[in-house]
């Protein structure tokens, strides 16, 4: 993980100081990507601004003591993975849902066949396997760094992704097809 | 694929994602606001010193009334109370006035000493505007019953009744009660005399009166429009755009704002029927009680995430303003009710089998009262999602 830019170190230490407008830059900067990673994580868009809002506020109780050495977004998108992951297992665990999520869940839009096809992919895959995909194509963390966040083996991570990415081949040539 | 992958997952979108991360950022600043940031040296001395830092503070604080009212003055309202042990049964209530509580076991009434009455076999009950009677229905049937139980008049219907609300007293005129009919939305005056249809068809939604009429109806059809009907001459007012399907109508008390609580999102219209804003929020269980002479009112805010709810202060204005928080619990909260007196409000917490009193003003305080379920006749091996009362009106006037 490559540490913070200038610029970020910069809104952190204001908001360390008790500047809300540094806040706004850095909630701007990182909000939309921690949504998005726990919408694709836990495929419900109440649940998944929920669990990005409680990131930020989680975040936001322990930021006197951040180091600002390091980068804001690791540390967030570790606090936001995990949750989804815990939420979309509560979820199964109370049985909220009777059916298993499909790629409507998903707003694709009209985004073409490849989309959907992997929005139907990642519906098909269990939440650790979803995650891991995330982190490593969204969010673009290296495998290692990955098992950091997720407090996980390497191989662990590694054999997710090569599953996770098969499934989704195999869905993906489906829909092409 | 790595890269159509990484294409593919930027082009999904969450819905309403500008909503949420507006949403997102109202609270966001509002906790940030709420911190007390460090110093400098503070940051940058050394652990111990910190801690013994603190500690000096801490005991500062706890022991000196201006440090007391320091800690005081930078929360909300409740995040420094401490908790209590629940009291075991409803001995008085905390302000006056008189509860209708809508139990498991059918509507009660709470006097302000904490005695306690069952209206008998019906299954929802509302207050007639000086709480000299009581508007209940069960299955096909509405009837007026006074205060003790005792039948004024009653009717019966073809279809389930329910949703019965009785409208303000104006001098040398009869109220009225507007009820539903299966979808039907039917109007009969007090007495139990003139009984017709105000409209065929409409949402399921409990009508509401508008607060200084005795004409104006609010109630939502099937597409979630919400309309506002004069009731002697059946024209509409006003009618708004179709959105989601309230569960709750709620007036402010000078019936100049108007709440329509659904399922995902809540809309706030002034008194022309436009509409202020909407804001979402999560699938769960929700609820709305305006503050008294106010346009600010208290909203259960659920988390799907957290698995907890929180009590939020919100205003009807053309800007919802910075969000406040008030309480926050884990499980669900299912019932809110202000005292006629503004100063309390009643917060049923569900999973906990509790009712939680919060004192908005002048200074906060809780106390809770446990056995809720049993107390109104309940059992407690039912599930409390079950048996927990659905509803609380505390009169008079009688908050929606």
């Amino acid at each position: 993980m490559v540490g913070p830019g200038r610029q970020e170190r910069s809104w952190i230490r204001g908001a360390q100081g008790g500047s809300a407008s540094d806040l706004e830059a850095l909630f701007k900067e990182h909000w939309p990507r921690a949504h998005r990673a726990a919408y694709l994580v836990v495929q419900d868009g109440a649940a998944a601004e929920d669990i990005a809002q409680e990131a930020f506020l989680s975040a936001i109780r322990n930021l006197d003591r951040f180091d600002r050495k390091r980068p804001f977004g690791p540390w967030l998108h570790r606090i936001v993975v995990n949750r989804a992951i815990d939420w979309a297992r509560a979820r199964s665990l109370r049985r909220e849902i009777t059916e298993t999520p499909g790629a409507e869940d998903f707003d694709t839009g009209d985004l073409g066949t490849f989309s959907d096809g992997v929005a139907a992919g990642l519906a098909s895959l269990s939440a650790e396997h979803r995650a891991v995909i995330v982190l490593r194509y969204l969010l673009e963390y290296t495998p290692g760094e990955i098992a950091d966040l997720l407090d996980l083996p390497r191989g662990t991570v590694n054999s997710r992704l090569r599953r996770g990415l098969d499934r989704l081949e195999t869905i993906i040539d489906r829909e092409r097809a | 694929m790595s890269e159509d992958l990484r294409r593919a997952l930027q082009k999904i979108q969450g819905p309403d994602e500008l909503e949420a991360e507006r949403r997102a950022w109202v609270m966001v600043r509002s906790s940030f606001e709420e911190r007390e940031p460090l110093t400098w040296q503070q940051r940058n001395r050394r652990p111990l010193l910190l801690a013994a830092a603190v500690l000096v503070v801490l005991l500062l604080a706890l022991l000196s009334s201006p440090g007391r009212a320091l800690v005081g003055s930078v929360h909300d309202a409740f995040t420094t109370e401490k908790a209590k042990p629940p009291a075991p049964a409803l001995t008085a209530l905390p302000a006056p006035g008189q509860l209708l509580v809508n139990s498991s076991t059918g509507p009660w009434i709470v006097h302000f000493d904490g005695s306690m009455r069952k209206l008998g076999p019906w299954w929802e009950g509302s207050w007639s505007p000086n709480a000299l009677h009581v508007a209940v229905t069960r299955a096909h049937r509405l009837a007026a019953l006074a205060p003790d139980g005792t039948i004024r008049w009653t009717l019966a219907r073809n279809r389930t009744v329910h949703g019965a609300r009785w409208s303000q007293e104006p001098p040398n005129e009869c109220c009225r009660i507007a009820y539903l009919n299966g979808r039907e939305l039917r109007v009969v005056a007090g007495d139990g005399t003139g009984d017709g249809p105000l409209r065929n068809v409409v949402g399921p939604t409990p009508p509401a009166w508008r607060p200084g009429s005795v004409r104006q109806l609010a109630f939502s059809t099937v597409d979630g429009r919400i309309e506002l009907v004069d009731a002697d001459t059946t024209k509409t007012i006003w009618l708004t755009d179709p959105g989601d399907v309230p569960t709750q109508l709620v007036w402010s008390e000078d019936g100049e704002r108007l709440l329509a609580l659904g399922e995902r999102t809540l809309r706030a219209f002034d008194a022309n029927g436009h509409k202020l804003w909407a804001i979402g929020h999560p699938v769960g269980p929700s609820g709305v009680v305006f503050v008294r002479k106010s346009h600010r009112f208290v909203l259960i805010r659920y988390s799907t995430a957290t698995l907890r709810s929180d009590l939020v202060l919100y205003q009807a204005e053309a800007d919802p303003g910075e969000v406040r928080f008030l309480y926050s619990a884990p499980g669900d909260f299912g019932t809110l009710a202000i005292s006629p007196n503004g100063n309390w409000l009643l917060v049923g917490w569900v999973n906990a089998n509790q009712w939680l009193f919060l004192r908005l003003t002048p200074s906060a305080k809780v106390e809770s009262v446990s056995n809720i379920v049993e107390q109104f006749g309940g059992k407690s091996s039912a599930p409390l999602e079950k048996s927990f009362p659905k509803s609380v009106s505390w009169c008079c006037p009688a908050s929606p």
